[in-house]
């Protein structure tokens, strides 16, 4: 059932949902960006229909409301412990076609991975139901078309606002009674088809081939340009990779808690092992790692889908403008440059 | 040619005396160092019609156009109209007719009434800067409506960051943007990006304490750049919202003791800023017992004191909570002649009245 509805009756719709669900969505923090007197935009709860940012794409990513940047996991006490409360109001998300099928991603790894379900996870995600919202087709920066995200399926309610209100189709019934006495519409969404931005993933099912671009020169490039900060991880729709901290209270380290903490795979020690062994100890390593984990390894393993779902979040925040497109595209003349010379009769390429 | 040209009345009016006789050196104002592209055009009128063809990049940001013969400084004068009017009166809400706050009427037709008040430099600022913590231009347009017309000398330079690329350290009166950062815990992910980029670029005011996973800070020699919210991968670093201010005091160069400036104040709001500057006229004709010389800034503090410095330039200024006053200054001057202060008793300065 499709709905089209003005700025009063959005606000209404709102409060509605609002007496059921803390609604979050992409809310502007004015003067809060890395540049004085530049914004930031990330998800947070909002109250009002005015709070959302629906022509713009978020700075950081929908996947901060179900995994958190930060949060405490349990509390201590000499030998017993305590689970961390759950909130008890469901989660409604209003979150863009990419940031939704990103959750497939997410859902992969704390739920499905090693058969093993991350209960501090799915208990969130067991709440949280999805508004997606339409784009308008994105910015330079996104490319979903190619990445197969542009269509997300996982969704109750579909929104599009623009400044006369909001037009809306409910998908999932358990939302039609916050739509009584709305004006009725024959609204159904609309997902981009096409993006500005294309990326051709290169196919890197031969060994010989990985292992001759693992060598390859293009990634030193990035041993100069990268500054290993983490912005791309952090703003990633789908990495999900935290560490774990105990943190005792005051001076007694018999009381205190342990905090899940956003790890990044760009940062230097991300891989460091006893002895002090780093795996991957240059930038270029690391943006070899990550690029092939999004475009080659997550899919290997799970079979589905390639990791990255386009959203050009990385490309947008990395503060020394390496783009995630760009490198995906040398990655593919690189790997052509190895297919020619292996079938030239195997000469590795350095 | 004759030569009966009153050199002074010419600087008073922005012509710079030429080591060529019966030339000058045309300086006009760009507040902050900003003006519209458009005026270029004009610049470039001024020089090809009247001035040698050549422009130079003023040490004080102003348009400079050597080569003006003096025979032709009405015919610029008429033709400067428009840039006074329009970049002073009308872009920076000048009243070109007070000098020093004294109704004095402005005759369009006659270039610039004083020299006094130099022009306000600015680094481009967070206009452009990825450091800049403020708009530096638009600081300059406020102030410049404070200081000028004005025969009181005061050379103010802004920059938008503690980087001071703009050299607030070597004027009257620097100006520098700060803010306070404000830590949001809930999304340090505790890589430390803050804690080096303090390290390497700044004070070295940041430490990560492993035991809390969290960033702790010594504030008090925060010099407030922003360099840990330039590194921050995840937000957790911002700026406050209110701009804020270090105000370096009486930086000079000069062929007597060149110094670089002190800290006067420090985490002051923008309207503290033009409060004080408000009362730099007070000062100035107070220590000069109210006939204007000509006489830089920082003489004028030696002179009086800082405390006298102090007292009148604060008087009426309401201090915003954070903001942070110099109980003393201790200057670092280069002598360049050992004692040169130490001289007989007529020769030295007066500050204050000195009546009949």
């Amino acid at each position: 059932m499709g709905y089209s509805l003005n700025p009063d009756q959005t606000a209404e719709l709102l409060n509605r949902l609002a007496e059921d669900y803390r609604i979050y969505a992409p809310k502007r923090f004015p003067k809060q960006g890395r540049y004085s007197d530049t914004d930031i935009i990330r998800y947070d709860r909002i109250q009002t229909p005015d709070e959302i940012v629906w022509d713009q794409k978020s700075d950081y990513p929908a996947k901060e409301v179900i995994s958190p940047i930060q949060q405490a996991l349990f509390y201590f006490t000499e030998d017993e412990y305590r689970e961390s409360k759950k909130a008890k109001k469901p989660v409604l998300l209003l979150a863009r076609p990419c940031d939704i099928t990103a959750q497939l991603v997410q859902e992969k790894i704390y739920a499905e991975n090693g058969g093993f379900k991350d209960l501090y996870y799915d208990r969130v995600h067991n709440k949280v139901k999805f508004a997606v919202m339409d784009c308008g087709g994105g910015d330079d920066t996104c490319f979903c078309v190619s990445m197969g995200s542009n269509k997300p399926e996982n969704y109750s309610l579909a929104f599009k606002f623009d400044e006369n209100g909001l037009k809306a189709e409910v998908s999932d019934d358990c939302f039609a009674d916050y739509f009584d006495g709305m004006p009725e519409d024959d609204f159904t969404p609309e997902f981009v088809e096409e993006n500005e931005l294309k990326v051709t993933i290169p196919d890197l099912s031969d060994r010989d081939v990985r292992l001759a671009l693992k060598s390859h020169p293009m990634w030193k490039e990035f041993d100069k340009r990268c500054i290993s900060c983490g912005s791309c991880t952090v703003a990633c729709s789908t990495c999900t990779c935290f560490t774990t901290r105990d943190i005792c209270y005051g001076d007694n380290p018999e009381v205190g808690e342990r905090r899940r903490v956003t790890a990044s795979c760009q940062v230097a020690g991300f891989d460091q092992m006893a002895g002090q062994r780093e795996i991957r100890s240059t930038a270029g390593d690391r943006m070899r790692y990550k690029i092939l984990h999004k475009f080659h390894d997550h899919k290997a393993r799970f079979g589905d889908r390639h990791m990255c779902v386009g959203c050009g979040r990385c490309t947008h925040m990395c503060p020394e403008f390496i783009s995630i497109s760009a490198t995906v595209n040398k990655m593919a003349d690189a790997v052509d440059e190895i297919k020619a010379s292996l079938a030239d009769g195997g000469n590795h390429v350095e | 040619m004759n030569h009966d040209i009153d050199v002074k009345k010419m600087r008073i009016n922005c012509f710079r005396q030429s080591k060529v006789p019966g030339e000058f050196m045309l300086q006009m104002r760009a507040p902050g160092g900003m003006v519209d592209a458009k005026y270029l055009s004009s610049i470039e009128h001024i020089s090809k019609t009247w001035g040698d063809g050549n422009f130079h990049f003023g040490t004080r940001q102003t348009f400079d156009i050597p080569g003006i013969k003096y025979e032709n400084i009405d015919a610029v004068n008429e033709y400067i109209e428009n840039y006074i009017t329009e970049v002073d009166e009308e872009l920076c809400d000048v009243d070109m007719d007070k000098v020093a706050g004294e109704p004095q009427e402005w005759d369009v037709k006659s270039g610039y009434p004083t020299i006094g008040a130099r022009n306000i430099t600015a680094c481009v600022g967070n206009y452009h800067c990825i450091c800049g913590n403020m708009n530096t231009y638009e600081l300059a347009r406020k102030i410049e409506p404070i200081i000028f017309p004005s025969h009181y000398h005061i050379k103010i330079n802004i920059s938008g960051c503690p980087n001071d690329c703009n050299k607030a350290h070597m004027c009257d009166f620097g100006i520098i943007g700060t803010a306070k950062m404000e830590y949001h815990p809930e999304r340090c992910i505790a890589c430390g990006a803050c804690v080096r980029n303090c390290e390497h670029g700044a004070t070295r005011v940041l430490s990560l304490n492993e035991d809390t996973g969290r960033v702790e800070k010594d504030p008090c020699c925060c010099v407030g750049c922003g360099e840990c919210v330039r590194a921050c991968p995840a937000g957790a670093w911002t700026r406050s919202e209110k701009k804020l201010y270090k105000i370096i005091i009486g930086g000079r160069t000069g062929r007597q003791t060149p110094r670089a400036g002190k800290m006067f104040l420090n985490w002051a709001s923008e309207d503290v800023v033009l409060n004080v500057l408000r009362n730099w006229q007070k000062f100035s004709a107070w220590v000069m017992d109210y006939k204007p010389e000509y006489l830089h800034g920082g003489h004028l503090i030696d002179r009086a004191g800082y405390k006298k410095f102090k007292e009148i330039i604060l008087d009426g200024v309401e201090l915003n909570p954070e903001c942070l006053v110099a109980e003393d200054i201790f200057w670092h001057e280069t002598e360049y002649r050992s004692n040169f202060n130490v001289k007989p008793l007529s020769m030295h300065h007066t500050a204050g009245p000195q009546g009949e």
